[in-house]
């Protein structure tokens, strides 16, 4: 909708041509987040407020659809002006061809400076040295913990794992089949988020998508494989999403459970025990703290009619003071200068804040989708024991090898 | 609308005219409708099965021809054939399962007992509801250590051990087997009893006369009479059954590895979550011909059951 604006020259600072138009000018974002807590209601509105050259219109998009509607925007051509996107996803799209390049409109900004940017964020934006993406949240994994089954089981609530071998004895120990209680919980399944929940394993015993036949690689995969053919973990992990596997943790049948920050309100109302969190565990012989990196870039595709202020909203939306409310949600601001006061759930925030600096990213790859689906496959075929993990990555790497071959991974990963 | 009033007569011949050219209206209202909304996704899915589509090229028409590539990468994948072979048992226990469980269903309810019609409309009462939601459901009812369906076997010592019913690649395809035939049998059941109505009762009548038992009821009056609707039935069954795409992505996603992944879904993974759109294509071009055919032996069928 248009709206008459008399306002619009004492607001339009430093875009004079805007100003000129008494019209606000409509920028329409599909988005995914359905909590109304969430960071972008209350820069949606700020930002409506603050100017009148612009109106955003929002169109909240299912997670699960989002980019199916943005390949059909694309064959139509009828594209939103912008989009948020999950970051390993960003790189098909920028290295089409199909996104607004946005490294000028960076180079002038005054809020979006690559620099203070965490490396792995920033990264799933570009692609070959321009900007097509500005990311706006980040994540990554960490454990949750069932301190009163901790207790039970004889086991120091203040003292979770660390290493492989003490998350293995305490799961080990917490299982309890009398109880229904799982010692561990991981999601495995046949989709990116089980990839997404399997290579902080990867990394940290020391291994890389590029290696997947090698004996690091193989330890790792191992180490998931045991826990579920120990019974320590679930055989349904490869059929649990991450929303399920957090549901079995909220309702006690799972007493380490590895997740994400995003889970974060619905753990405050839910869970009735006494819950915390830890950081992912090292491997003994390794000492590499590693995760993976989770979050949405803000794209805008090409042929979007509104650019000038679709990047104004991604500005606005990447001023440390708007993203100081992404917390709220469980959103990590993607950038080393953003620290939030006094947070909710403020053991969480420490954990998983010391956590994103050594989260890695997937990718930016064009073919991430092809990485991903065989690692998806090896995970599953070790877990239900259809092939031992050797076997199953060196399948795996048989499919990986060549892609990366033509084109490789940024950075060592 | 046409008066047949003896005072109108004489419009006779005019309404002849007006009424053949209402009926080539409604013939080209129905072709301009299977061309623009059939005909032309189906042509442009065929295209683009034969080219090479990127997310870079999708928003053109004219993107590099690529041949049978696709269809031969497709029929090489060792994948495409396990989901090929998953979606033909899938369909064919289907079809006989719904077609058998919805015949029983409507002799049963076509016994007169009290509110017989009333709890034969409540049974539809499933089919109404969306897949997702029928898929969330039985994803709770197998679900390994809280679900219904090992509570009560381990109860009644079927089983001494808890299946895992969505996440053993042994059962996967069982389970969304069950859960759709659940799902499709009140749809067979109502259209089934539809073709129990139009039996003459005096059939029955006659046959019982002739010193007929129920059994050869059954055997000689019904199921000859029954016969065109239950290939019909069949026929809808297959197309519904081949297009299943929500129950299962709720319940399992295809997975695990692919074991209770079908057709529709494998294409639209292939498109939308790997960006082979052409591939994706390949393999809804496939599903497509088998769902046709079966469409024109329905079509055929409705033809044999319009003449009996």
């Amino acid at each position: 909708m248009l709206r008459r604006s008399f306002l619009a020259g004492s607001a339009a600072v430093g875009l004079s041509a805007a100003s000129a138009s008494a019209q606000a000018r409509t920028v329409s974002l599909w988005h995914v987040f359905n909590l109304e807590t969430d960071m972008i209601y209350g820069g949606m509105k700020a930002f409506n407020e603050s100017q009148s050259a612009y109106r955003i219109e929002p169109r909240l998009v299912p997670g699960t659809q989002v980019v199916t509607e943005l390949v059909r925007a694309i064959a139509t051509g009828a594209v939103p002006d912008l989009v948020t996107i999950d970051s390993p996803v960003v790189a098909s799209f920028s290295a089409q061809g199909t996104l607004t390049d946005l490294t000028d409109l960076v180079a002038k900004s005054t809020y979006i400076k690559p620099a203070v940017y965490f490396k792995g964020p920033w990264a799933s934006g570009q692609w070959r040295g321009r900007t097509y993406g500005i990311p706006r949240d980040a994540n990554t994994l960490a454990l949750y913990y069932n301190a009163d089954l901790f207790r039970a089981k004889g086991l120091e609530p203040d003292k979770p794992p660390q290493t492989w071998s003490e998350l293995k004895a305490a799961a080990t120990k917490l299982r309890d089949a009398s109880k229904n209680v799982y010692g561990f919980g991981f999601c495995a399944t046949e989709a990116e988020e089980g990839v997404f929940q399997w290579l902080p394993f990867l990394w940290q015993a020391g291994g890389s998508i590029d290696k997947l036949d090698q004996p690091e690689a193989i330890a790792a995969l191992q180490f998931v494989t045991d826990m579920v053919r120990n019974d320590i973990a679930s055989k349904d992990v490869i059929n649990q999403s991450q929303y399920e596997v957090i549901n079995t943790f909220m309702a006690g049948n799972i007493a380490i459970a590895q997740g994400g920050p995003w889970e974060l309100p619905r753990m405050g109302s839910n869970a009735k025990f006494d819950w915390r969190l830890a950081r992912m565990t090292v491997k003994d012989d390794k000492q590499i703290h590693a995760d993976c990196l989770g979050g949405y870039d803000f794209l805008i595709p090409k042929g979007a009619k509104q650019v000038e202020g679709a990047f104004r909203f991604i500005e606005f939306m990447s001023n440390p003071e708007v993203l100081n409310n992404g917390w709220k949600s469980g959103r990590l601001a993607p950038r080393s200068d953003v620290v939030v006061q006094n947070p909710l759930w403020p053991q969480a925030y420490a954990i998983y804040r010391s956590e994103v600096p050594v989260a890695r990213p997937r990718g930016p790859h064009p073919q991430w989708p092809d990485i991903s689906r065989p690692i998806q496959v090896a995970i599953q075929q070790a877990l239900t024991g259809a092939k031992t993990p050797a076997e199953a990555l060196k399948e795996a790497a048989a499919k990986v090898q060549p892609i990366l071959a033509k084109t490789p991974l940024p950075s060592a990963d | 609308m046409i008066s047949s009033s003896p005072r109108r007569r004489f419009t006779v011949a005019r309404q002849a005219v007006g009424q053949s050219a209402l009926l080539w209206g409604f013939l080209a209202a129905s072709m301009v409708y299977l061309l623009v909304f059939i005909g032309l996704p189906v042509v442009y899915n065929l295209v683009m099965s034969f080219q090479d589509v990127t997310l870079g090229n999708i928003s053109e028409l004219w993107r590099p021809l690529i041949g049978l590539d696709n269809y031969r990468e497709a029929l090489g994948d060792s994948t495409f054939r396990k989901v090929a072979i998953n979606s033909i048992v899938f369909v064919g226990v289907n079809v006989i399962a719904q077609v058998g469980f919805g015949l029983a269903a409507a002799l049963y309810f076509a016994q007169r007992f009290p509110l017989a019609a009333f709890l034969r409309g409540l049974v539809l009462a499933s089919w109404i509801l969306p897949a997702l939601v029928v898929g969330a459901l039985w994803k709770w009812i197998f679900a390994t250590e809280y679900g219904v369906a090992n509570y009560v076997l381990l109860a009644i010592g079927l089983i001494d051990r808890p299946i895992y019913w969505l996440s053993d690649p042994a059962f996967a395809l069982s389970s969304v087997t069950i859960a759709n035939i659940w799902f499709g049998t009140p749809f067979a059941m109502i259209l089934i009893a539809a073709g129990l109505t139009s039996i003459a009762e005096e059939q029955y009548e006659a046959a019982s006369l002739d010193g007929a038992g129920p059994i050869a009821r059954f055997r000689y009056v019904t199921l000859p009479a029954l016969w065109p609707t239950l290939l019909a039935v069949s026929c809808l069954v297959t197309i519904y059954t081949m297009r299943a795409f929500d129950l299962i992505f709720a319940m399992t996603q295809g997975g695990p590895l692919d074991s209770s992944n079908v057709l529709p879904l494998f294409s639209y993974q292939l498109s939308f979550l790997r960006f082979h759109f052409g591939l994706g294509a390949a393999v809804g071009s496939t599903t497509f011909v088998i769902v046709l055919a079966v469409a024109l032996v329905y079509v055929r069928t409705l033809r044999i059951e319009a003449e009996a």
